[in-house]
């Protein structure tokens, strides 16, 4: 199996692929995977965001157009995916980091999917009543698992020694600026929008 | 002209600082990723719903989401500013040179430029007071649409071009 994939490394294809000058080759399946990077996490996080009880005046049935964009996104990050992955299997095959990233994914996906049913599977009271509880809890846990697949994706450029204190970093900014955000707003620097379930029309943010 | 900018666009400081700290600059780059998503997320759902995606959303409600996109384009900037200013903790180019020979670069400069032009002019023309009203179903008016859409096109054209700046140094 090994061999299969070492192989796969060196052939003619993966070489190009790897090493051709031209921005079309393996820079255009980078940035394609950073592209529906931005249109999978992008979109589903702020469904997730408005879920945990941002933005709560924004109606929730109408958001689910954007699951087909969503499995769009996904789509092309699962080709561009296979693509980066053919190129040096040996590298992420033998990497702990790459096996978190895809667990991150792999939780998000099926929280993304679970939502779906869950909570836009009965449109009709959905904007009549509190969030369900389900339904926050998927929506936690799908920005954890995209925050774990996105720093874990990322760390499989650097070595062990980088990496956790890396993640280390990560954790603190986070905090921080949580923090921040939570001081800010005892401060009165940001306004609490107050008021669950019902849409209705307002300005400003 | 070269010595200025060198001088003005390169920070000794930071530079010394991600160079001593191993997670400084993959720190950078995580917050470089979550920001742009942050981006695309917020601004992107409001484009959206005025290129017509989800007509149910009445647009002042979406506009809550926009705080989101704003605060990743802080996020951005604030560790785009870290790759420029600590440019030689990760390689020995000189700031001006890079500037100058990178067309990829150029080009995600020029297109960040563009997109706030489209934002001046979605002020500028009153559209952005015109899409408030907008209720559920309703249609934005085509400037509003033309609008959106170049937004939405130059900031993905935005991550492209910025994946490619490697290659272009």
């Amino acid at each position: 199996m090994w061999q299969l994939l070492e192989s796969l490394e060196n052939s003619g294809y993966a070489i190009w692929l790897r090493e051709s000058p031209s921005v079309l080759a393996y820079a255009t399946v980078l940035a394609a995977h950073a592209l529906g990077m931005a249109i999978l996490v992008g979109l589903s996080a702020m469904i997730a965001l408005r879920l945990v009880g941002f933005a709560p005046r924004l109606p929730l049935a109408p958001l689910e157009r954007f699951y087909p964009l969503i499995w769009v996104g996904f789509g092309v990050n699962a080709v561009s995916g296979l693509v980066l992955l053919s190129l040096n299997p040996t590298k992420f095959f033998a990497s702990p980091t790459f096996y978190i990233k895809m667990i991150g994914i792999a939780v998000a996906i099926v929280s993304v999917k679970l939502l779906r049913t869950s909570v836009f599977g009965h449109p009709a009271g959905l904007d009549r009543m509190p969030v369900p509880m389900k339904g926050k809890v998927l929506a936690g846990t799908m920005l954890a698992s995209w925050g774990v697949a996105i720093v874990a994706g990322r760390l499989t450029a650097y070595r062990f020694f980088t990496e956790w204190r890396t993640v280390l970093a990560v954790l603190t900014l986070t905090v921080l600026l949580v923090a921040g955000y939570k001081a800010a707003r005892r401060l009165g620097l940001s306004t609490k929008a107050t008021g669950q379930g019902r849409a209705t029309p307002s300005s400003g943010f | 002209m070269e010595s200025f900018v060198n001088y003005w666009l390169t920070s000794p400081f930071l530079t010394r600082y991600m160079n001593y700290y191993p997670w400084a600059w993959p720190l950078a780059e995580i917050s470089h990723f979550a920001g742009l998503i942050l981006l695309i997320g917020g601004v992107g759902i409001f484009d959206l719903r005025l290129l017509g995606v989800a007509k149910g959303l009445p647009v002042a409600a979406v506009r809550r989401l926009l705080p989101w996109g704003v605060f990743g384009f802080v996020l951005c900037v604030a560790s785009g500013l870290c790759f420029v200013l600590g440019l030689n903790a990760n390689l020995p180019n000189r700031v001006y040179d890079v500037l100058t020979t990178d067309i990829w670069l150029d080009l995600k400069l020029l297109f960040i430029f563009l997109a706030g032009i489209n934002l001046a002019v979605f002020y500028l023309t009153g559209m952005s007071r015109a899409v408030d009203g907008l209720g559920p179903g309703d249609d934005a008016p085509p400037l509003a649409k033309v609008i959106a859409g170049t937004s939405l096109f130059l900031w993905l054209a935005v991550i492209y071009v910025g994946r490619l700046i490697p290659w272009g140094i």
